[in-house]
């Protein structure tokens, strides 16, 4: 299901390309790409959203700034289950067996290229197989879906490779896997011409850009927050739909699903086609741009942009603040599992047994994973504790941060979060656990930056005790609790303010710009994206 | 049959043609009078044939059909004849033919993993902590060790799942987290259906028996190692809370009773302990299943002679297999 919610046929400058954000889901990506949007109003932005199912998302969670001059929405599920109608669906055709075999080709060079020195025969597959799935190409979505010829290969590939006894459920899960690729095939077809492309993710996005850029040349920018692959690695290991049908003679027990297997390299190689294509590739910290080169990122063209918030906002709500500190400690996140948000619930117990006049808040939207938001609410029941813990759920930070005494992150997975530098420019210092660039933010990274001290507290990642001795710590200990929140605010202030992320962003567009401009002059013919 | 009708009425065509041929006096008219049977008769003993011709053979229709019918009508006699012989040759005959309905296919390799690596796979029962804890193994072995270490049972997968959740390793650490959670998951989820009915119960009797329920999964929670600190001492403190509700209906339950004294153990009220499991063997639960808690209690009270009685008293049960070594060494002199 697509939908074009405003238009600028003549194109636009930049093309962000955002999967699961900004504007339709609240949270740090997408207030970063609201700050970035309204940072560059000389530039007219395009936005494409790409979703799962339009059931799944609200209205519009921002509003759109003046300088998005199109927005267009496409959901990947909505269209799983559409049936090709009768005069499309063309019976017993062959497929074009070379394409296919080709294409098969290309999964074999995935299968061997493990190291980058399988990555050039990759991708010169690649551009052959984004020309063969755009419309009009060899292999249209029809043909992968009914074909002899695409039948053929995955018949074979399953007596192949598959370690899983059922073909049914391998037929599917690769269908269902390849078919959002056919959609995006058709976006990137269809989108209005820009001359950069920015993603904010790898993934279905990521993938996009490299096929827009595989078929304009025109330069494609990454900054990830997260790393998109590993986070789709955590929610693969938890999920419980993903099928495993061996018996216990077929069983390695020390190999995962094979379903999984396939569902993990499929996003790790969206991952590396998105690197491959992508030039800078922007990661928030230097332990995450590690991790895109040992991903397949060619190092030359990683680097790192901080994260920064608004110091001239938030710095007055200091002022708000109460005399005594109040014993409120705030997780400010939706609800969400990669927040781990009942590891603080958990912490609460602990912290209500030591100090029973403690609330716990937390503060977002709930209506993301709404069976993990209702697991998390039984917990508090579980626990006893709905007397001290409550959802708030969307709040204003700026009315939020005067009320509370600590905030909380609690995540197994997180970049360099926005909530925490927040709460430094507000004035309250943090308990965090040791994920992403936590450490960095709250000891400083490098002598000058350690000099500051601390701005809180790091605990491993699901250790509910830890987490609340260490806000017991904080809370208890006026001149700890001081020295946290100056060293915070330092902190923020030197290194962490927004403009210096608006210098460094303003090179990088005007870098992609001057790219694209040197190429349409070498190029006297114009790729329109059309 | 359609196909006999159709090669006798192709056989009256052909002898017509060649009555023809031999009656007719004129050369000209002889050959078109022939031509004019011939043709038909051939036309008929091609249809003939091809119904007689097996599906997997017969297509593409038209080339077929125009094969025989140029065979039978272009080699004058020789082509009806021999066409006919070939026909009723392969009609009579048809077991000569092999079947060929199934087509082969490659036999799977025998392993399917073999292409896979298989170091790392043979871990024997004490390695896997080690070998996980060691952070110079290269990561996807370590994944494996943690997969497997997955279909252990909870109480001794725990705690090193535990263990790795401070790895430095990203995928590790998420991949320990993910396991703990899901198990942990199960039993909340029971946890809150349980609560949730005891909350709507009405009958004494139900009451009691989702209290029991409800200390056995809080129980579940501890004995896994899924718990720890305040959140343990919480577990427990409701566990030994259903127990008792449960024993205020269920007084003559043995297995209620020894529960009781495992959960009293656990927070050191060793007196009421030894109590609950006394009454526990008293109402008939066999001495196997008591003993050695009360020998564990004995050991928390240091009263090491009464273990020692308590274990000998036990030398003899075969089916004890993972107390054995505790028995060997207790039964030492």
């Amino acid at each position: 299901m697509s939908e074009v919610i405003r238009r600028a046929p003549e194109g636009v400058d930049v093309a962000l390309l955002l999967e699961g954000t900004f504007p339709y889901v609240a949270g740090g990506v997408s207030s970063w790409v609201n700050q970035i949007i309204r940072a560059f109003p000389d530039l007219r932005f395009g936005v494409v959203f790409i979703g799962s199912r339009r059931s799944d998302y609200g209205d519009m969670r921002y509003a759109l700034p003046d300088n998005v001059v199109h927005l267009e929405t496409h959901y990947l599920h909505d269209d799983l289950g559409a049936v090709a109608t009768a005069h499309e669906r063309k019976r017993g055709q062959q497929g074009d067996t070379q394409a296919v075999a080709q294409m098969a080709s290309l999964h074999d060079a995935f299968r061997r290229g493990g190291g980058r020195e399988g990555a050039p025969d990759v991708l010169s597959l690649f551009g052959e197989a984004c020309r063969d799935i755009a419309p009009g190409g060899r292999i249209d979505l029809e043909a992968f879906l009914r074909s002899e010829a695409s039948w053929e290969v995955v018949t074979e590939r399953y007596r192949t490779y598959c370690s899983d006894p059922s073909f049914v459920d391998y037929f599917w899960t690769v269908r269902i896997m390849h078919q959002p690729l056919w959609q995006l095939a058709r976006i990137a077809h269809t989108l209005v011409p820009a001359r950069v492309y920015h993603s904010v993710s790898t993934g279905y996005a990521g993938f996009l850009g490299a096929l827009l850029a595989q078929s304009t040349g025109r330069p494609l920018v990454l900054s990830e927050h997260g790393i998109y692959t590993k986070e789709r690695k955590i929610d693969l290991y938890q999920n419980e739909w993903i099928r495993d049908n061996r018996n216990v003679f077929q069983k390695d027990a020390s190999e995962l699903s094979y379903f999984r297997q396939l569902w993990i390299r499929f996003f790790e190689w969206l991952g590396r086609l998105t690197y491959a294509a992508a030039d800078p590739i922007v990661a928030l910290y230097e332990t995450n741009r590690l991790r895109q080169i040992a991903d397949g990122a060619d190092a030359a063209r990683t680097r790192n942009i901080p994260n920064g918030v608004n110091i001239g906002r938030l710095a007055p709500l200091r002022t708000q603040r109460p005399a005594e500190v109040p014993p409120v400690l705030c997780l400010i996140g939706r609800v969400v599992p990669i927040k781990d948000i009942k590891t603080f619930v958990r912490a609460m117990r602990r912290v209500v047994n030591r100090m029973p006049e403690a609330q716990g808040w937390i503060a977002g939207p709930a209506d993301e994973d709404p069976a993990y938001a209702e697991e998390c609410r039984n917990l508090v029941d579980s626990l006893g504790l709905t007397d001290n813990v409550r959802f708030l759920g969307m709040q204003k930070i700026d009315e939020l941060m005067p009320k509370i005494g600590l905030v909380v992150l609690s995540s197994i997975s997180e970049a360099l979060p926005l909530v925490l530098l927040e709460g430094f420019a507000a004035g309250v210092p943090a308990v965090a656990t040791d994920v992403g660039s936590c450490r960095q933010l709250m000891h400083g990274l490098g002598a000058e930056d350690e000099a500051l001290g601390a701005a809180g507290r790091v605990v491993g990642i699901a250790d509910p005790q830890s987490l609340a001795d260490a806000a017991l710590d904080l809370l208890n200990d006026g001149a700890a609790w001081q020295a946290a929140q100056q060293a915070g605010i330092a902190r923020v202030e030197r290194y962490y303010a927004d403009t210096l992320m608006f210098d460094r962003y303003r090179e990088v567009y005007a870098g992609a710009l001057e790219r694209d401009t040197r190429r349409a002059g070498a190029c006297p013919f114009e790729h329109g994206a059309r | 049959m359609g196909s006999s009708k159709l090669a006798f009425a192709a056989l009256l065509a052909e002898l017509t043609a060649f009555y023809g041929l031999g009656s007719i006096e004129s050369p000209d008219l002889a050959l078109f009078t022939y031509l004019a049977a011939h043709a038909p008769a051939s036309l008929l003993l091609a249809l003939a044939v091809y119904l007689l011709i097996p599906l997997s053979r017969s297509k593409p229709r038209l080339s077929v059909l125009s094969l025989l019918f140029c065979s039978i009508f272009f080699v004058p006699v020789l082509g009806f004849v021999g066409v006919l012989v070939g026909a009723l040759v392969r009609h009579l005959l048809p077991r000569l033919e092999a079947p060929s309905r199934f087509s082969a296919v490659r036999l799977p390799d025998l392993d399917i993993h073999e292409s896979s690596e298989k170091s790392g796979a043979g871990f024997r029962q004490a390695g896997v902590r080690q070998f996980l804890k060691n952070d110079r193994a290269p990561v996807p072995q370590r994944l494996r060790a943690m997969v497997a270490l997955s279909h252990a049972p909870s109480r001794i997968g725990s705690p090193v799942l535990r263990e790795l959740l401070g790895d430095a390793e990203d995928d590790l650490r998420l991949l320990a987290y993910g396991l703990l959670d899901n198990r942990e998951k199960r039993l909340n989820a029971d946890i809150h259906a349980a609560r949730q009915k005891l909350a709507a119960c009405r009958s004494d009797d139900e009451r009691s028996r989702l209290a029991q329920q409800l200390a056995a999964l809080y129980w579940e929670l501890i004995y896994q190692g899924l718990v720890q600190g305040d959140l343990l001492d919480y577990a427990v403190g409701e566990a030994l809370r259903h127990t008792e509700t449960a024993l205020a209906t269920l007084r003559d339950n043995p297995a209620l009773h020894l529960q009781h004294g495992r959960l009293l153990q656990q927070i050191g009220r060793l007196d009421e302990a030894d109590a609950a499991y006394q009454r526990a063997r008293e109402l008939g639960l066999p001495a196997s299943r008591v003993v050695p808690y009360l020998a564990e209690l004995a050991f928390a009270r240091r009263d090491f002679s009464r273990v020692r009685t308590l274990l000998q008293s036990m030398q003899d049960w075969e089916g004890l297999s993972r107390l054995q070594p505790v028995l060997k060494f207790w039964g030492q002199a």
